[in-house]
């Protein structure tokens, strides 16, 4: 007994080393706003996690007048997440956010136990019960305005896309994409493949290759496992990318080949969350990610900006965005008609 | 249409070689009589390892190749290191080996993503190993986009292939460890230290397992992440099954399974009306598939495989 109790000292003790704990920020006082974090991938992932994540710290750093606490829990999956969203529960959290429609019926089951207590999920457009809030970003939005860049840039006619599996916000990124591709170059041929998974960077990065090796000069992807197929194009002396997420700009390849990208930007969801939670609003609604409420963000790469976008392009895109903000219902309304096979 | 053909079959060579190198590997364990489904961890182990030499030395940028060859040996030796870890637990203490290799396989994922997080960060990419068209060879119509431009660790792999071979059925040494996977009390009734031959060759199937992992994040993705690996570990333990315990089977199964990968790729990239879901299976159905009708042909299985040896019980 006392050899396995020495045994498991030495197998546990390298682990001690790397542990580390994950409240990220503000105090635990009694009347702080607390926030917790549940995502299946990690805080660092240059995707659909991070964005929350830079989200959430965003807001906090914006409201600096309220005392918040934040904690977050990486790599959970649906039927691991359940004890560790107790747990939150338990220690007084405020708002547990499920990054994720796969949580959806987690959320659901523990916030029929604890009505007091304000969950949030996403990306749906469901309305919840009244302690659930529900997120959707409206990505065609994004879609369109790589959509546009690709088919302007495209030297060759023909663009690829990379995508996870068909629904969700990476269902309308992809059909915005598609849209704002023929909106300016109506004979271009697009290339959309998925890859089934949201995290498999290899099987991104093979089907990036495959699109390249079918001609392909400007491709997109979307979710996390985009990173894969981003590097896949950066093997390519020609191609170029344009990117979902703000923080491929800043990557090794990202600065040498991603033209411009667009973002999530959740702290705005996450300020209208506490504010509506600190009025009374413990859920039921859904909001929306767009331009028009700030959800979205975009931004070139300064270094390719100059060869890739011309002021035409740049004056279209402008455009665009302008008028997402003018009518958020309406200028891309039919994008979920957008069908594959006939592309 | 000869251009999409040339495409899909120029890609399998280079996209196959982490599944051909793991399942090679997996081979030489279940020869030799243990079942490893620890292969998924010890692979997760080697992308981290191989990635993080030259990331380290290079810190995301360019290093001269040797970094990522000295990437490829430390993975090699980490695998090694895992197979003699999991000699210990089934040949030595003799623990169920399905579980242990689930365990295995599970702490080689968890640990590769801890100190992933600790030294490098989040997800992170390198320049990696190029592509190298091999001269005047590489020029040949057709053959030579599919077979001759590739990176230098795919030639090696498929170098391998036939020495597995002959490691395996031309060598005093194979012959070991088919006897001890076949029938091991008469293996030790003629002298063959059974446990040792055993250990050998999860040392073998590990540090190959580390290099299929190696392969992944230096010459074929240029990146790790947490979920590099993805499950591919398990579909090499399958295709040893799909390839009879044999190398060049084996080869044969990789080579297929990525055919069909790069298949339904193209198929959806085409924009052939069929649904992406069913397209993405297509692989693990085929696996399955062919499975089903060759497993009654099992002659060549190690009838030990996957029970511990004890040479003072008598079964």
């Amino acid at each position: 007994m006392k050899n396995l109790l020495v045994l498991a000292l030495v197998l546990i003790l390298p682990f001690s080393a790397f542990a580390g704990g994950s409240v990220e920020s503000g105090d635990t006082a009694d009347d702080a706003f607390r926030i917790a974090l549940i995502i299946e991938n990690t805080i660092d992932d240059k995707g659909w996690c991070q964005s929350m994540h830079d989200g959430i710290t965003q807001a906090i750093a914006e409201m600096p007048d309220r005392n918040i606490e934040y904690s977050y829990a990486e790599k959970l999956l649906p039927v691991d997440a359940g004890s560790i969203a107790r747990q939150y529960v338990a220690e007084g959290y405020d708002l547990i956010i499920a990054h994720g429609a796969q949580y959806k019926n987690l959320v659901m089951e523990i916030a029929e136990e604890y009505p007091d207590v304000s969950f949030a999920f996403g990306t749906s457009s469901e309305i919840g019960p009244e302690n659930v809030f529900t997120y959707m970003p409206e990505s065609e939005e994004t879609g369109y305005i790589n959509g546009l860049i690709a088919g302007t840039d495209t030297k060759v006619g023909i663009v690829g896309l990379v995508g996870p599996v068909d629904s969700g916000d990476s269902a309308r990124y992809n059909r915005g994409y598609v849209l704002g591709v023929q909106a300016v170059n109506p004979d271009a041929k697009i290339l959309v493949a998925h890859t089934g998974s949201f995290s498999d960077y290899v099987k991104s990065s093979e089907v990036a290759t495959s699109q390249l090796s079918s001609g392909a000069d400007i491709l997109t992807g979307s979710s996390q496992q985009a990173i894969g197929a981003l590097r896949a194009t950066a093997e390519s002396p020609t191609a170029m990318w344009v990117g979902q997420d703000l923080a491929q700009l800043t990557t090794e390849e990202g600065k040498l080949k991603c033209i411009a990208a667009s973002a999530y930007n959740y702290a705005a969801v996450v300020k209208e969350l506490v504010e509506k939670i600190e009025s009374g609003t413990k859920g039921g609604e859904c909001i929306p990610m767009n331009f028009a409420n700030g959800g979205f963000v975009f931004d070139y790469n300064p270094d390719l900006k100059a060869d890739w976008v011309s002021p035409e392009l740049e004056a279209m895109i402008n455009e665009a965005i302008a008028s997402f903000k003018a009518d958020s219902d309406g200028t891309l309304a039919d994008w979920a008609a957008v069908d594959y096979s006939t592309l | 249409m000869i251009d999409i053909i040339t495409n899909m079959l120029a890609m399998c060579i280079p996209f196959s070689v982490a599944l051909l190198l793991a399942s090679i590997g997996e081979m030489f364990n279940q020869r030799a009589g243990v079942f490893n489904l620890g292969c998924e961890g010890v692979m997760a182990m080697g992308a981290f390892v191989g990635m993080l030499i030259p990331f380290l030395a290079g810190g995301g940028g360019s290093v001269p190749q040797w970094y990522n060859a000295l990437g490829f040996l430390a993975a090699a030796l980490l695998g090694a290191f895992f197979g003699l870890f999991f000699g210990l637990v089934t040949v030595t203490f003799r623990a169920p080996q399905g579980i242990a290799g689930i365990g295995l396989q599970m702490f080689g994922v968890g640990t590769a993503g801890t100190l992933f997080r600790h030294f490098v960060g989040g997800t992170q990419s390198i320049p990696g190993i190029p592509d190298v068209d091999i001269p005047l060879l590489s020029r040949i119509p057709f053959l030579g986009d599919i077979l001759f431009s590739h990176n230098v660790a795919a030639y090696l792999a498929y170098i391998f292939v036939p020495i597995a071979w002959y490691i395996l059925f031309k060598t005093p040494w194979g012959l070991k460890v088919r006897a001890v996977g076949t029938n091991p009390r008469a293996a030790d009734s003629m002298g063959i230290n059974v446990s040792r031959t055993r250990y050998e060759a999860l040392v073998v199937g590990g540090a190959l397992a580390g290099l299929a992992g190696a392969y992944l994040s230096v010459a074929q993705a240029k990146m790790f992440s947490d979920t590099l690996i993805s499950g591919r570990g398990f579909i090499a333990v399958a295709l040893v099954y799909f390839g009879h315990w044999h190398p060049l089977q084996i080869m044969g199964g990789a080579l297929l399974f990525t055919l069909a990968q790069t298949f339904q790729t193209i198929v959806q990239s085409m924009g052939i009306s069929f649904p992406y879901e069913l397209a993405v299976m297509l692989p693990y159905v085929l696996v399955i598939v062919v499975l089903s009708f060759t497993s009654r042909n099992q002659t060549t299985a190690p009838t030990a495989l996957g029970k511990p040896f004890n040479r003072e019980i008598r079964t």
